[in-house]
Order: structure tokens, then C-alpha cells, then sequence
């Protein structure tokens, strides 16, 4: 177990810039997830960590040993680096049986022969394989397979463990058991952890830390509910859970509150530490579940808005209804028991707990 | 629950052993042995044609003068002349006649196309020396079916003597390749064009002629460049048939003055080698050039779904009889007429074959302790210098494609280079390598000589059967090794060249069989106690020994068949393409 330290880490493919001036710091036995869309850099982030590819720029130090610097020119193979990597495709030998495959670290490490047996026996029970041992990896389903990568990595007890999409192989339902299972063993485990997703479920639900990556750069760090609930900008809003996103314009502020007017005129309060001053142009961020339908009679109070919106769309979705609403040419999204009667209905907006963002963000992009 | 978990990280001693120092020497070795192996021929040839007096004699000086000699030899023009005739015309028979196989086995309902697919193929397997004598035993001028015709007709219409008839073997045996690409082609895999032609309305021979062969025009222009090259480079054919109607060919001008001649020249013999050299890099650039555009015509691999063929209709069956009676005459009897001259005293349409059947000829061959040692060496060779060619084509690939090796995109461009260097090249240029290198003196009577040559010449081919396996090995694979503390030379050991057993093993059968059969380079290598069963065929060839050269014939086709056979039975490769 080690902690992990990158700086300014840099990589390149040809024109693109796949790894864009990463810093990190992973403390000792800390669990962190790298998340972000596909082709954000997190593989190759991983594989750099890992001595796979070698990056362009910048510092990797695991525990007391440098890994990588431009400066000095050092770049350790990954032989030397002692890292556990399970990859998205599990790259299970096919012609090792799970025994030869889990077994294959310790034999490289020179490990005596009844502790071999010894260690790679206590791994498979660790991940509940035991009985596979002489099967290869192609009579396995796709959630052994999993686990068997996983022990083969853990059974050298690398300093550090880094994890590729895990879970993405899997269908929906394994999914949810092996995430489960996954956060169990961590917690019992508690090794130093890089865990690559793109799925905010898993980033949520297993971390210590979320690094919410974006084309190649670091968008965001912090522990789950900070990046959920105070995301640094759009991106991370609309990534992390699905975000309604208005825009508009200041027309006034007050300490600690801000009045925006929406594209149609429509105005709408926000508590925000640091309004910006009157005249600039903002995007308001409400997660699906903050926004109701304002109840009959419902008038704008310090707690928040009620703004008037039109039924674009309505969907049953078993139990609920999701309505697509247009409030001032944006399109919003909202989930309710019960569905309005007519196309029209007004919406009950918190002042509490929206987002503001400088700007008209186009949204879009993300 | 702790108790399950695992103990905390081991100390930084556990860490496996690092050997990262092993990396650099094994791949800098291949990189080298690879180098010197492609260069030792070259460099001398390339040398010897700008000096003035061979190459072991002292005094050497620079010139020019050999060019301008070649220039002025009497007849030079002429043997260029006869050389790109003869290449041409072979190209052309071999393009039509592979084309029209592949359509008609390929792409219709003709009865037994499968059967006579495979046997369209057999001319590749053997070697143009062997397939020459064939077809001497059976159109030669006292063979079997000229006999035959002379007792019904007058005098027969063919006349293997000449160039139009040197071409036509030539062509028979390279149709199969231009069969192939056709074959593996988009039209013949994915008809889904034609049927929108027929659907349109197309008739069966409108649709044939307007979609199904333009759409193999990339396939034909590719596999036309390498026959023509194939064909530029044949020694066999113009040497049987062409030295005594004196029509010589680049090849057999290469012979003549390099070795055979009383009085070799080699400043003439470097000088048309290099030429030669220069001509079939240029083509060999050429097929790479062609190839990149053919590529998005080319599916690999082929569709599970079967192509609805045409219907020949009132065709059928006279196509099928024509077909049939085209492989019987140029497939079936030169090789089956050759087999069963080794098995008889005597050979003729008049004489009942029970009369003349006799094991002689072989008891005769194994009399001769040079022929039975051509046979052992033969088998010693390809089945050493195979597996020693096999290991280093393998170090080869796993460096080009699973290392991080500097040089490893240069190494790949050595390692493909033979394709553009003749065998009569390579010939010319080992010899002159064995006679200026003092340390070679050792090993030039030997067959070791050989091993080499033939290892030269024939890593692109090996390399061509292991890269696209190589390729599908995901790099997860040994990324994974690595991590968890493999050097990179442990993970290709027990990763990366376990998983790509199936394609050395292939590759091991090819080199085998192309081994077996080589004679081009032999011809200028070998020594007494080196022969092998190429050399010792032409030499029983020039003693006018007709039985004995089928007999050995009949030795090699028999162990080529019964490998094809057997690696056909064990892994179902295809041994071409
Ligand atoms: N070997 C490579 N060659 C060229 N481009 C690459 C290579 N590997 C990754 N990239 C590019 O780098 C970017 C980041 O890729 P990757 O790290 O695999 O993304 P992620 O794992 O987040 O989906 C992508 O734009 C991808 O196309
Ligand atoms: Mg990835």
C-alpha cells in the first residue's frame, strides 16, 4: 500500500492531446475514481500510472519511488512498479487455467511453491472462485472472469491497485451485485485505489474522492456528495446526474441572493454566496428531483419561484411521469406522480440548492 | 472478516526480480542477425558491379565498366527482350486462366467445384522444376501424349521450346495465385452487388461481365504485379526448356555466366543482378501500392453466408467438362505421368504399362550415395533450418509488433525485404558473401549454407503466416503480464509466443515445404556433400537420367503431399494466401 502522486502529467497521440496537465494526490489507502465521458484520457491516465505508455510530461511518484520524470528522464518499466491493474478486458490468459493464471505474479516473484498454493487458495476464496481453479477462462461467465482478474491482481498485494471499467462488461443486473460485492471488498481490503468508470453510480456509490475528468483535464475533485451537489461547473452538473439548465441574466442582488430573468422574462431567485453584479448573463442548474409542480395557489416566497412552463412532451414510465417541459425556450425535465391536465403548469423552483454559473454555458457541448 | 483479508503489502524485496537488462541484448541480436542475414547477399553483389575484377582478387578498382559491358554484350538486348516476353505472356495465361477459375468454381453451380478448386491449386505447392519435368514427360518431345499424337496425327501443335510454351507452364503454375486473390476477393465473398444487378433485371453473363469482374479488377491488377514478378524471377522453366532452344532469360543469363559457365564472369553477373535487384524493388513497391488500394475490396476471413451462384443452365455440364479436362491436362497428368514414370523402367502409349512397372528407378536413386544423401539433406534442411528460420521469425514478429524496441519499424522493413531480392540474386550474392568472408570458409561445403540462404528468402513468407495471428493476440494480454511483474522477454515466453502456437506451427509447415522444394538458391550454393533434391535434379536432368529425375520427383511431391495432408488433418491452415 502506498500513496500515489502525479504532477502536471502529459500525454499525447499524435495531435491529441489525450492527457491534459493532470495533478493528483491519492493518500495512503484512499479510494479514488477518475470519471468521465469515453476518450476523456482516463485509460491512458491508468496505463501511465501503470508504465504501459510512456507520458510526454510530468511526475508520477507510488510511495518512495519515482515511476516517471521529464526532468530526470526516469521512466521505470511496469515490471518495476509493483501496480495491480485489472483491465476492462479482464486479459485472463487463455491457455493458463485460473490456477496458472492467479498463480503466474507469485512465480515471477520467486514465491516458494507450498506458499504459492497457499496464497493463490486464500485469494479465490477471497473472491468466492475456489472451485474454479481448474477450469480455463473461457468456461468462466463474464462476472468470474472478473473476479479471477481481480484476485490474479490482488493476490501479489501490489502498492497500488488501479482498476479499468471493471463492471462495464457486465450485464445490468450482475452489475449492480458485483458493485455491491466490490464495495464490500474495498472496504475489507482498503488498498490504495484508482478506479476508472464512466457510470456515476459507481463513482457515487464506491469512492472516497471523485475526479470528474473532461478532454483530457481534471474538471473537478471531491468527495462524492461535494462533486453531486456543488459541481465546479456545467460540465460536471450535466455528468454527474441528469441537470436542467437555464439560462439568463441578473437583474439584481442582494446579500447572498440573486434575481434572475429567464429568456421570456420570467424571474427567478437563487441563493448563491457570491452573486454576480446586475446586467451579467448566468446559467441557472436544478437537479430533475429539486424542481416540483408549485401546488395551486403556491406564491414566490423567499424559499423560492414559481414560474410558469409548457408541457412539451409527457411519458409514462412506470409509477411516474416524465414530463419535458419548455420554460422560456429551454427544455426542462421533470418527473411526477401525477401528470398535469392541461399543457400548461406552473413550477416551484427552491432558492436553495440551484447552481449558478457565470455565462451563458452552452450546454450542449457536454 | 480480517480474516480473509489479505496481509499488508509485502516488503519492497517481495517485488518481482526486474530483468529489464535482458530486453535491449535479445532485441538488438534479432535486429542484427535479421540485418546481416538480408544484407550478406546484397552487398556483395551490389559491390562486385562496381569493381573491375572478381572479388577475391586483389588490386580492386571502382569503375563503371561493367554497366557499360552489359550494355554492349551481344544478345543483352535480346535476353531482356525474351525476359519481359516471357514474364508478360506468363502473367497474362496466369491472370486469365486464375480469373476464370475463380468465377466459375467460385461464383456458379458447376458440378464439383470444390473438388477441382483444390486441384486447380496443386501447382503451387510444387516446385517449377518439378512441374517442368511433368510436363516434359507428358509434351516433351518423346513424352507420353506426343507420343501418343504422333501415332494418331502428325506432328503436335505445341512445342514447349519456345517462349509461348515456356509461358504456358509458367502461367499454369501461377494461375493459382491469381485464383486465390480472386477468391478471397469482395465480389466472391459478398455477392450482395451482383444479386442488385440481377434483381435489376441483369442477365447471368451481363451481370458476370458488367459487376462481378470489374469489381475483381483490384484483385486481378494485385496478384498480376506479384506473377509478373514470380514470373521474372523463374529459373526452372527457361532452363530446361529455353537454354537448349537458346532462348535465355534473365535468370538463366544470371546462371550461365555466374556459375555454370567455364569461365564465369562476375563483374557481368553482379552487374545483370543488380539490375535485376532494381527492377523487382520496383515492382515489389508497386505491389505495396496496389495493395493499399486493393485492401478496401479484400474481405478477410469471408462471410458465413453463402453467395447464391449463378446458374450456368445448358452450360453446366460442357463447362464442367471443359474444366475437367483443363486440370486433368495441365494438373493431373504432369504430375500423375511423372509419378508413374519413377515407377516404371519405360514410359509409352505403345508398351502396356503392367510390362514395364519396376521399383528399378529407386533402387537405382538409393544405389547412389549422392542422391539418397540429396534426400536426407533435403529433409535436414527443411526440417532444421525450418524450425531455426520459425524461432527467428517468431523473435522477429513478437519485437515488430509487442515491443517498444527502437529500431523495431526498420527491423520490420529488413525482415520484409527478401521479397524484392531473386533467388538467383540471393543465389549469386551468398556465393560471393561464402567466397570474400575468411570466418565462412567452415561452413561452405555444408548444408548449414544452405539453412541460411533459405532462411533469407523466405522470412517474409514465414513472417506473413505469424503477424496477422499476432496481431489478433489482444495487447491486454501482455500489458497484463507486465504489470504484475514480467520483463518483457518473460511475457513474450509464457504469454505472447504460447498463444501464437497455432500460427508457428503453420508457419514451421510452410517454411518446411518451401525449404523442401527450393532449388533457385541451391543451384549456386551447394557443394559436393550439400546437395539436395533441386540440385541433384538438374544434375540428373543434364546426365539425360529421365527415370531418376522422376523418381526423385516423386520423392519430393510425395513428402509435400503428405505434409500438406497432415497440417490440412491437424490445424486446417490454409498454406497459401
Ligand atoms: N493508442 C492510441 N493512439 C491514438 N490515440 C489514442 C490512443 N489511445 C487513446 N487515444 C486517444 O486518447 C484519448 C483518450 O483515450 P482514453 O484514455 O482511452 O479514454 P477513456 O479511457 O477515458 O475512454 C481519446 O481521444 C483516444 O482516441
Ligand atoms: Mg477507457
Amino acid at each position: 500500500m502506498a500513496e500515489l502522486v502525479i504532477e502536471n502529467l502529459t500525454k499525447r497521440f499524435g495531435e491529441v492531446l489525450a492527457v491534459d496537465s493532470v495533478s493528483l494526490h491519492v493518500a495512503e489507502g484512499e479510494f479514488v475514481t477518475l470519471l468521465g465521458p469515453s476518450g476523456c484520457g482516463k485509460s491512458t491516465t491508468l496505463a501511465a500510472i501503470a508504465g504501459l505508455d510512456r507520458p510526454d510530461g510530468g511526475r508520477i511518484r507510488i510511495g518512495g519511488t519515482v515511476c516517471f520524470d521529464d526532468r530526470s528522464g526516469t521512466f521505470l518499466p511496469p515490471e518495476a512498479r509493483n501496480c495491480g491493474l485489472v483491465f476492462q478486458s479482464y486479459a485472463l490468459w487463455p491457455h493458463m487455467t485460473v490456477f496458472d493464471n492467479v498463480v503466474f505474479p507469485l512465480t515471477l516473484r520467486k514465491v516458494p511453491a507450498a506458499e504459492r498454493r497457499r496464497r493463490v487458495e486464500e485469494v479465490l476464496a477471497l473472491v468466492e472462485m475456489e472451485a474454479y481453479a481448474d477450469r480455463y477462462p473461457h468456461q468462466l461467465s463474464g462476472g468470474q472472469q472478473q473476479r479471477v482478474a481481480l484476485a490474479r491482481t490482488l493476490v501479489y498485494r501490489p502498492a497500488i491497485l488501479l482498476l479499468d471499467e471493471p463492471l462495464s462488461n457486465l450485464d445490468a443486473k450482475l452489475r449492480d451485485r458485483a458493485r455491491a460485492w466490490l464495495a464490500e471488498l474495498r472496504t475489507r481490503l482498503g488498498l490504495t485505489t484508482i478506479y476508472v468508470t464512466h457510470d456515476q453510480i459507481e463513482a457515487l456509490s464506491l469512492s472516497d474522492r471523485i475526479v470528474v475528468m473532461n478532454r483530457g483535464r481534471v474538471a473537478q475533485v471531491g468527495p462524492p456528495q461535494e462533486v453531486y451537489e456543488r459541481p465546479a461547473d456545467p460540465f460536471v452538473a450535466d455528468f454527474i446526474g441528469t441537470t436542467n439548465f437555464l439560462p439568463g441574466r441578473v437583474v439584481e442582488t442582494a446579500d447572498a441572493r440573486a434575481l434572475v430573468a429567464l429568456g421570456d422574462g420570467q424571474r427567478v431567485a437563487v441563493r448563491t454566496a457570491r452573486p454576480p453584479a446586475p446586467g451579467a448573463r448566468v446559467t441557472l442548474a436544478y437537479r430533475p428531483e429539486q424542481i416540483r409542480i408549485a401546488e395551486a395557489g403556491e406564491m414566490p416566497a423567499g424559499a423560492g419561484s414559481v414560474v410558469a412552463a409548457r408541457v412539451a412532451s409527457r411519458a409514462y414510465v412506470g409509477g411516474r411521469w416524465q414530463l419535458g417541459l419548455d420554460l422560456g425556450g429551454s427544455p426542462l425535465r421533470l418527473e411526477t406522480a401525477a401528470p398535469p391536465a392541461g399543457d400548461r403548469l406552473r413550477l416551484w423552483l427552491p432558492a436553495d440548492g440551484a447552481i449558478l454559473f457565470q455565462g451563458s454555458t452552452d450546454v450542449s457541448l457536454v | 472478516m480480517s480474516g480473509a483479508a489479505l496481509p499488508a503489502a509485502g516488503a519492497p524485496g517481495a517485488r518481482a526480480a526486474a530483468h529489464s537488462w535482458r530486453e535491449a541484448p535479445i532485441q538488438y541480436a534479432t535486429a542484427l542477425l535479421t540485418l546481416v542475414l538480408v544484407a550478406a547477399p546484397l552487398l556483395p553483389v551490389l559491390y562486385q558491379s562496381v569493381v573491375d575484377r572478381p572479388l577475391y582478387d586483389a588490386g580492386r578498382q571502382l569503375t563503371l565498366g561493367n554497366f557499360v559491358r552489359l550494355a554492349r554484350t551481344e544478345g543483352f538486348g535480346l535476353v531482356l527482350w525474351n525476359t519481359f516476353a516471357f514474364a508478360a505472356l506468363t502473367t497474362l495465361i496466369a491472370q486469365v486462366l486464375g480469373t476464370l477459375a475463380a468465377v466459375l468454381f467460385g461464383r456458379t453451380d458447376l458440378p464439383a467445384a470444390r473438388l477441382l478448386g483444390e486441384l486447380f491449386l496443386w501447382p503451387i505447392y510444387l516446385s517449377a522444376l518439378v512441374l517442368s519435368f511433368g510436363w516434359y514427360t507428358v509434351y516433351g518431345p518423346s513424352g507420353y501424349l506426343t507420343m501418343l499424337w504422333n501415332a494418331v496425327f502428325e506432328e503436335p501443335f505445341w512445342d514447349l521450346y519456345t517462349l509461348p510454351g515456356m509461358a504456358a507452364i509458367a502461367g499454369v503454375s501461377l494461375a493459382p495465385v491469381a485464383y486465390i486473390y480472386c477468391m478471397s476477393s469482395a465480389t466472391i465473398t459478398d455477392p450482395s452487388l451482383e444479386e442488385a444487378a440481377r434483381v435489376a433485371g441483369a442477365g447471368t453473363f451481363r451481370t458476370l461481365s458488367r459487376i462481378t469482374l470489374p469489381l475483381l479488377l483490384p484483385a486481378i491488377a494485385y496478384s498480376a504485379v506479384l506473377n509478373f514478378t514470380v514470373a521474372l524471377e523463374l529459373l526452372a522453366i527457361p532452363l530446361v526448356f529455353g537454354e537448349p532452344a537458346g532462348i535465355t532469360v534473365l535468370t538463366t543469363f544470371l546462371y550461365t555466366q555466374g556459375v555454370a559457365g567455364i569461365r564465369p564472369d562476375h563483374g557481368l553477373a553482379a552487374t545483370a543482378a543488380a539490375l535485376m535487384l532494381a527492377v523487382v524493388c520496383l515492382l515489389v513497391w508497386l505491389q505495396g501500392r496496389l495493395l493499399g488500394n486493393t485492401r478496401r475490396f479484400v474481405t478477410l476471413g469471408g462471410k458465413a453466408t453463402r453467395p447464391r451462384p449463378f446458374r450456368l443452365g445448358r452450360l453446366r455440364w460442357p463447362l464442367f467438362a471443359l474444366a475437367a479436362l483443363y486440370i486433368l491436362a495441365t494438373v493431373v497428368a504432369p504430375i500423375g505421368v511423372l509419378v508413374l514414370r519413377a515407377f516404371a523402367s519405360f514410359l509409352s502409349p505403345m508398351v502396356p504399362l503392367s510390362e514395364v512397372l519396376s521399383l528399378a528407378n529407386f533402387a537405382q536413386l538409393f544405389a547412389e550415395p549422392i542422391y539418397s544423401r540429396a534426400v536426407w539433406n533435403s529433409l535436414v534442411v527443411s526440417a532444421v533450418g525450418g524450425a531455426l528460420a520459425t524461432a527467428l521469425i517468431a523473435m522477429i514478429a513478437v519485437i515488430v509488433h509487442r515491443s517498444d524496441f527502437r529500431f523495431r519499424e526498420p527491423l520490420h522493413y529488413a525482415a520484409l525485404f527478401p521479397r524484392a531480392v531473386p533467388g538467383v540474386v540471393a543465389g549469386i550474392g551468398f556465393f560471393y558473401a561464402i567466397a570474400l568472408m575468411p570466418g565462412l570458409g567452415e561452413i561452405r561445403n555444408t548444408i548449414w549454407v544452405l539453412v541460411i540462404a533459405f532462411t533469407m528468402r523466405f522470412i517474409p513468407t514465414g513472417f506473413g503466416a505469424v503477424a496477422p495471428m499476432l496481431l489478433q493476440v489482444s495487447p491486454d494480454l501482455d500489458r497484463a503480464a507486465r504489470v504484475q511483474g514480467a520483463d518483457w522477454w518473460t511475457t513474450c515466453r509464457r504469454v505472447v509466443l504460447p498463444l501464437m502456437r497455432p500460427a508457428l506451427l503453420a508457419c514451421y509447415t510452410i517454411l518446411f515445404i518451401s525449404f523442401f522444394k527450393e532449388y533457385t538458391t541451391a543451384i549456386f550454393l551447394f557443394a559436393p556433400g550439400s546437395e539436395v533434391i533441386g540440385t541433384a535434379l538438374l544434375h540428373l536432368w543434364i546426365q539425360g537420367e529421365a527415370g531418376l529425375v522422376a523418381a526423385l520427383a516423386a520423392i519430393q511431391v510425395g513428402v509435400i503431399a503428405a505434409c500438406v495432408a497432415a497440417a490440412r488433418a491437424a490445424f486446417g491452415v490454409r498454406l497459401h494466401g
